[in-house]
């Protein structure tokens, strides 16, 4: 064990069990994974991607870029979770990645040997011949030795939400910036939202040796924290990931509770006027050959583990800290842990290389005077710099810009809702940390005009360290996560790669799940040094979100499987569930699909429901239709601009079939009219189109044509619908005692009655018919739905009143070659198209009507609606065919001069029949075609017919 | 994410809305093929500020028009499309 024996932020009076790759061990409350495998004495926790060399933990944040690990809980296991970003838990297993058989003797790490031939590049240059062989061999070999750890594809049982917060000032980090943003915006009286991705608020505060106010810097961080929680006006939100900024001031963050498993999270969608990035700086690797052995630390992350976890990393440490002030930091913490300091180098010296199998045991360098030292240790402390977290601030497509002050990419001044502060903008010291998070906070309050303006000065970014380390020849890692060396970074260059963009996509530099994090300041600068370019001219590569990795469920949340929508179930759901219906779902709804009897199958259930309607009596439901009341004096001159058929004759108590198009021309939705009184008129949508045809009124009525005195109300959901078709409609009708005379002479096809039922039920009857057959839809407010599906379904007991669903509708329609939407409507037709040409109006202006006299909309060999039936009148036509004149050739191929639409077998027919679209279909009247199905593996001969296979004349719709 | 003043309901969130397009005027519909194709195919969309339509689907369905930086996603003014009061 490697725990000191006093001190850290851990709670030593609990113990936490985990495994490491099957061995026991175990940590306190308070560790991270990363601190408890230091704990317990182990380094080693991964092998390189390309070249599986051993890899310890770098650093102490979400920067790391080795200590990639699978985290498996009870809810599954978690690929590639970085070490420092794991909260201990007691039973977790963790498991080591990418190496065979085992972590410590990894067959892979052979590859290294050759190393040099596994350049960037390396793919592209070796399996480009022969031609055919990267499908076929090379793939399959790299893909399954690619990537890091495997996606546990098991169902996730973990729960995962998705909430809203709204504040002023979102701070972004909690360290002495954040710290100090937030207690200042919060004095002044603003709503403050502070998100912090670590589970303890503090930052650099944690590991500090300062003293602000006198007080140890931990200790002030902790009464911030306390303070802070105790204000009304202050959310605190510690284990939140602020991941992404988006526009006007919107950050989405996941936050992974304290209580339950790792995997469970909340994606917070916070919306602030103003928002503080306090996000601080990440410490720059030096780079140097071997520099990526077990061992090898970045400063800060040592004085973390030391001062936070207690937790000796080492007993013999080397120091190659390039900044004064924190190399004396450093050994001071390496001293506190009675951790002997062997060497510490100086700027200006040339580290040539390190040793050691699995763990770093010496390290040879050259003084500036040229003199060779060496040393044996078994930790080095590297740091080289530090770089601002500026990323959520970049994503918003602003560019940072490289400053050779700091050696760091730097953002620029913002007027913008992010403000980066602190750290995030290069401030360093936790003096001006502490003063930036007070200025910004003062500047955004009184943009807010909740305080006054305060002329505070705003400190000057920390420079970098004058001068750095030297590196000799050798393997130098610039990306240790995706093993990219200074040699890679060169030979881009040298190949042409010369863009920052390509030289990323060539090398790998900055992918992965680090992003380059760690890497990146060092890629630009071992990129000025190859070529002689300036590094404020290199720039950087585009920065999106997430931040760090966000795992899909979090993004998801709660919408999968039958969360991801609101399910609508139509007023008569219940009464059909009476009736033993089996629903299936359409679109948004929970729509009726078949009604089986005992024992019945879902085909023997269709066939009987269809005969029964031809023959006698059935019943449907017909509530999703969208319902539009229109009223007003110029209702008919509206409507008559929106429809393409005329009807301006339609007499009140009467209704019409109407087509609407689109503005270019193309139909875009069928349904009826309905003129109820004077200037009151009720119309119908297609259940698909009910919101997108309502959209389009209002947007005709509000924009278009404001000068019309026209009212539009959607009752879509006001009436319960329900049809009865069949020949003995009218008996049934009679029989539910209607006040109004509803003989065929006084209530003919095409009509619309108010009235009551048994002198008690309101409805509105409407003689209108999808299936061909005598039909009235009677309407009847939603709440009344059961009543009247029960006095239907009595009364019509006489009849042997068929209940249908969804699957007999489309057999109905389909018979009569009713337009369906989606199918038959598919946004490409005309009415011609649709053998409609004839309603379109001649004397009248309607939406649609000039762009449908466009040429190509015009030609008479366009595809139009024809039916299809059998050749020799039995065999079956299957479904998803495509038309032909000619048989399939050898290849299985075919000239295609259409498709179909729809294809059923007809129970009254007695056979398969179809619709389609077909070139020139109208001309082709009994022409004998090939209707071919790769899907289903057939080929039917068909006759093209009229799109009507039933009653063509309409004699049924009339008694 | 946009936040979109909705001239009736205020300050909204953009999932609140479904978006119409740019705000075009259109010919009148007795006008012919040619001056409809120019005016409804050949507009011209370059990086900047641009009116577009709105339907505050989620709210009050109405429709509106909001100047959009199409740069820089600022909004410069939204307003109702017509002076007509509505009288309750």
């Amino acid at each position: 064990m490697t725990r000191l024996p006093q001190g850290g932020l851990i709670d030593r009076t609990q113990t936490l069990h985990f495994t490491f790759d099957g061995e026991q061990m175990s940590g306190h409350p308070g560790d991270t994974v990363a601190s408890a495998l230091l704990a317990n004495g182990r380094h080693l926790v991964a092998r390189s991607i390309k070249y599986h060399r051993p890899r310890g933990i770098v650093s102490a944040g979400l920067e790391e870029p080795s200590a990639l690990l699978t985290v498996t809980d009870a809810t599954g296991s978690t690929p590639n979770l970085k070490a420092p970003e794991i909260t201990l838990r007691d039973g977790l297993q963790i498991t080591s990645q990418n190496n065979w058989p085992a972590l410590d003797r990894d067959a892979g790490a052979l590859l290294a040997l050759g190393g040099k031939t596994i350049s960037a590049g390396f793919y592209y240059k070796t399996f480009k011949w022969p031609r055919d062989a990267w499908h076929k061999t090379y793939s399959k070999i790299i893909r399954r030795a690619a990537g890091h750890g495997q996606v546990d594809p098991s169902t996730n049982p973990a729960l995962y939400d998705k909430r809203h917060r709204k504040c002023d000032v979102l701070v972004i980090g909690s360290g002495p910036t954040g710290l100090s943003a937030a207690i200042t915006a919060a004095q002044a009286g603003a709503t403050v939202v502070l998100v912090e991705q670590d589970s303890d608020l503090g930052g650099s505060l944690l590991q500090s040796a300062d003293t602000i106010d006198e007080m140890p810097a931990r200790e002030w961080a902790k009464d911030a924290a306390d303070a802070l929680r105790t204000l009304s006006n202050v959310i605190v939100m510690p284990r939140t990931l602020a991941f992404g900024q988006y526009d006007h001031g919107l950050v989405q963050a996941v936050e992974t509770p304290q209580s339950g498993s790792a995997s469970t999270s909340i994606l917070w969608k916070i919306r602030a006027q103003r928002v503080i990035l306090a996000a601080g700086a990440i410490e720059r690797p030096v780079v140097f050959p071997s520099n990526d052995r077990p061992g090898i630390m970045l400063a800060n992350a040592v004085r973390t583990y030391i001062r936070r976890f207690a937790v000796a990393p080492g007993r013999r440490a080397v120091v190659a800290v390039a900044d004064e002030t924190e190399r004396r930091d450093t050994m001071a913490a390496l001293q506190e842990a009675g951790i002997d300091v062997v060497a510490a180098l100086q700027p200006g010296d040339k580290i040539t290389k390190t040793t050691g199998r699995l763990h770093v045991s010496g390290i040879s360098w050259r003084g500036a005077n040229g003199k060779r030292h060496s040393a044996r240790c078994d930790l080095i402390c590297m740091s080289a710099g530090w770089m601002p977290t500026a990323h959520l601030f970049a994503q918003k497509g602003v560019r940072l810009s490289f400053a050779s002050e700091t050696q760091s990419l730097r953002p620029p001044q913002s007027d913008g809702p992010m403000r980066p502060t602190g750290g995030a903008r290069g401030v360093l010291t936790t003096a001006d940390c502490l003063a930036d998070g007070k200025t910004t906070a003062h500047q955004v309050l009184a943009e807010l005009e909740m305080h006054k303006h305060l002329n505070l000065n705003q400190p000057e970014a920390t420079p970098a360290p004058a001068q750095g380390f030297q590196t000799g020849p050798g393997k130098a890692f610039v990306d240790l996560q995706n093993d990219v060396t200074r040699s890679d970074v060169a030979l881009a260059q040298r190949e042409g790669y010369c863009d920052i963009e390509l030289t990323k996509r060539y090398t790998t530099l900055g992918m992965g799940t680090d992003q380059g994090k760690t890497s990146w300041t060092n890629g630009v600068l071992e990129i000025a040094d190859i070529t002689g370019a300036n590094p404020e001219t290199i720039g950087h590569t585009t920065y999106r979100p997430p931040y760090s990795p966000v795992s899909i469920g979090a993004l998801i949340g709660a919408e999968v499987g039958n969360e991801m929508v609101p399910t609508r179930r139509t007023p008569f759901h219940d009464g059909f569930e009476r009736l033993g219906c089996v629903f299936q779902t359409s679109g948004d709804w929970l729509y009726s699909r078949y009604f089986p009897t005992a024992g019945e199958t879902m085909m023997q259930a269709i066939k009987r429901e269809c005969l029964a309607t031809r023959n006698s009596l059935g019943c449907v439901d017909m509530s999703t239709l969208g319902k539009i009341d229109v009223q007003g004096p110029d209702a008919l001159e509206f409507l008559s601009r929106l429809y393409c058929n005329a009807f301006a004759k339609i007499q009140p108590g009467r209704l019409r079939y109407a087509l609407m198009l689109r503005e270019d021309g193309y139909v875009f939705d069928d349904g009826t009219i309905a003129r109820l009184a004077e200037n009151h008129y009720l119309v119908t949508a297609t259940t698909a189109n009910s919101g997108s045809v309502w959209r389009h009124m209002q947007k005709m009525a509000q924009v278009d044509w404001p000068e019309l005195d026209v009212t539009l109300t959607s009752v879509s959901d006001h009436w319960a619908s329900l049809a009865i078709a069949g020949p003995n409609a009218r008996k049934l009708l009679t029989a539910l005692a209607p006040d109004f005379d509803h003989s065929s002479e006084a209530f003919p096809f095409a009509s619309v009655r108010e009235g009551l039922l048994g002198g008690d039920l309101p409805v509105r009857v409407f003689s209108v018919s999808f299936s061909g057959e005598l039909s009235f839809e009677i309407n009847t407010p939603a709440g009344y739905a059961d009543a009247l599906l029960t006095r239907v379904m009595d009364l019509g007991a006489e009849w042997d009143i068929t209940p249908y669903g969804l699957e007999t509708l489309d057999v109905l329609r389909i018979e009569k070659g009713h337009l369906s939407i989606g199918t038959e409507i598919d946004g490409r037709r005309t009415p011609a198209d649709l053998n409609l040409g004839g309603m379109v109006a001649r004397k009248k202006s309607f939406v649609g009507g000039a762009l449908l006299n466009r040429p190509a909309l015009q030609q008479t060999d366009r595809e139009q609606l024809v039916g299809l039936q059998p050749e020799d009148g039995e065999t079956s036509i299957p479904y998803a065919a495509h038309l032909s004149q000619s048989e399939l050739d050898s290849k299985g191929q075919a000239p295609l001069c259409g498709h179909l639409t729809a294809a059923i077998e007809s129970p009254i027919l007695g056979h398969s029949i179809a619709l389609g679209f077909l070139e020139n279909g109208q001309e082709r009247m009994g022409e004998t075609l090939w209707a071919h199905s790769p899907i289903a593996g057939k080929s039917v001969r068909v006759r093209v017919t009229s799109a009507c296979a039933y009653d063509p004349k309409g004699e049924r719709l009339h008694d | 994410m946009l936040l979109i003043p909705c001239p009736h309901c205020g300050l909204r969130d953009e999932g609140e809305f479904t978006y119409g397009g740019p705000a075009r005027t259109l010919p009148a519909l007795d006008q012919d093929t040619q001056v409809w194709r120019d005016a409804f195919f050949a507009g011209q969309k370059p990086p900047g500020p641009m009116t577009e339509l709105w339907y505050h689907t989620s709210g009050c369905e109405s429709w509106i028009e909001v100047t959009r930086d199409t740069a820089t996603h600022d909004i410069l003014n939204s307003n109702t499309p017509q002076s007509k009061v509505d009288t309750p």
